[in-house]
């Protein structure tokens, strides 16, 4: 790659987008949420006896770390929804894997 | 760049329609691609290690799956004492705080303040380097305790989980003899391969951010107008951290 290129001559090739600064408020909220949340995990994994209901809520919390990790880092939540809708739809393969697989190691245990 | 182009496509924009239909650039547009491959690489290697543990729930008691608080136990300079979950949550600690020096790395790319950005990219460097500190030194420590990637000898006996949960957070702990058997083979093995797998994101991570930080340091980005490259080794990284979330909740809590 050329890193000496001239003033305005990667943007006539690249589109790039006009992109403003939102300032740190959002980042910073989603940071002491993930701190919390991640502290809570800690507690509950002490205070909880181990169920599914403690699998649960750890599993839970972790979709909702991931939902502000994509939404409020990575910017997702202001992107333009269908690159969103691209991004996020496919997963839907994952859920169906896990399915799939959680099923067949249920299995398992009969054969062994 | 403009010399790589083939002559047909010379002078014309990247996009036919004259803009983007996602309002990103293709450079960003086709790293999410990449983190969408990439987060399907992670989700099969961790349903793999769903569909062991799952298999492995209530048969006899020698090949029940490892309590990771078992093993994971160990806190640097704390010799012996019985503190599961500290270390692990203090990674995560790290992660999350690199993260948030990462975005603001890109806040400061977005009002074109090379110095803020240089700031925050040492800050973020500073984190990633922690982790992968702190991941050696589990490695390390779990290595040291017997773990193999062929064996497993973390298998609890129904004595030593109760030597386990008699034991509290903080008090010193050792095994005693009967207190551990064999366990199911692949669990030391997913271990390895799934944070080895995050581990080695994370150095790659780390690669990109000081690549990056140098072209900082040498004005490329002020030359180019903008700092959409901080951008986009932004995304990288928090993708990592988005896996170690996961990895925390599957390998850790769970």
């Amino acid at each position: 790659m050329d890193f000496h290129v001239k003033p305005g001559e990667y943007d006539a090739i690249n589109y790039i987008p006009h992109t403003e600064s939102h300032g740190t408020k959002e980042l910073w909220r989603t940071f002491w949420l993930l701190l919390g949340i991640t502290i809570l995990d800690f507690v509950i994994y002490f205070v909880m006896p181990a169920t599914g209901l403690r699998n649960f809520i750890f599993i839970f919390f972790g979709l909702v770390k991931a939902y502000y990790i994509v939404g409020a880092f990575m910017h997702l939540k202001h992107e333009k929804i269908n690159l969103a809708l691209i991004i996020l739809v496919p997963t839907i393969f994952i859920v169906g894997l896990i399915m799939g697989l959680l099923y067949e190691g249920n299995a398992l245990t009969w054969v062994k | 760049m403009a010399n790589h182009t083939p002559a047909a496509f010379e002078n014309q924009p990247m996009w036919a329609g004259g803009r983007s239909p996602f309002n990103v650039s293709y450079g960003k547009l086709m790293m999410w691609i990449f983190l969408l491959s990439d987060a399907f690489t992670f989700s099969s290697l961790l349903v793999q290690y769903g569909a062991q543990r799952f298999s492995n729930v209530e048969s006899a008691v020698t090949t029940v799956w490892p309590d990771p608080a078992s093993i994971f136990n160990h806190f640097p300079f704390m010799h012996g004492l019985h503190l599961p979950l500290l270390f692990v949550s203090v990674m995560t600690f790290i992660l999350i705080l690199s993260s948030v020096t990462m975005v603001l790395a890109v806040e400061a790319g977005h009002r074109n303040s090379k110095k803020e950005v240089q700031t925050y990219m040492i800050y973020t460097i500073i984190g990633g380097v922690a982790f992968l500190s702190c991941q050696a030194w589990e490695w390390y420590t779990f290595i040291h305790e017997g773990a193999r990637l062929y064996g497993n000898t973390f298998g609890i006996t129904e004595q030593g989980y109760e030597h386990l949960h008699s034991v509290s957070f903080g008090n010193h702990f050792e095994w005693a003899l009967g207190d551990r058997t064999d366990g199911p083979v692949p669990f030391a093995a997913l271990f390895f391969i799934v944070t080895g797998f995050h581990g080695f994101h994370v150095f790659s991570g780390v690669v990109i951010n000081v690549v990056v930080y140098i072209m900082t340091v040498r004005g490329v980005f002020e030359r180019r107008g903008h700092y959409e490259m901080i951008e986009k080794a932004g995304l990288y990284w928090h993708f990592v951290d988005l896996v170690w979330v996961f990895v925390f909740t599957f390998f850790y809590l769970i």
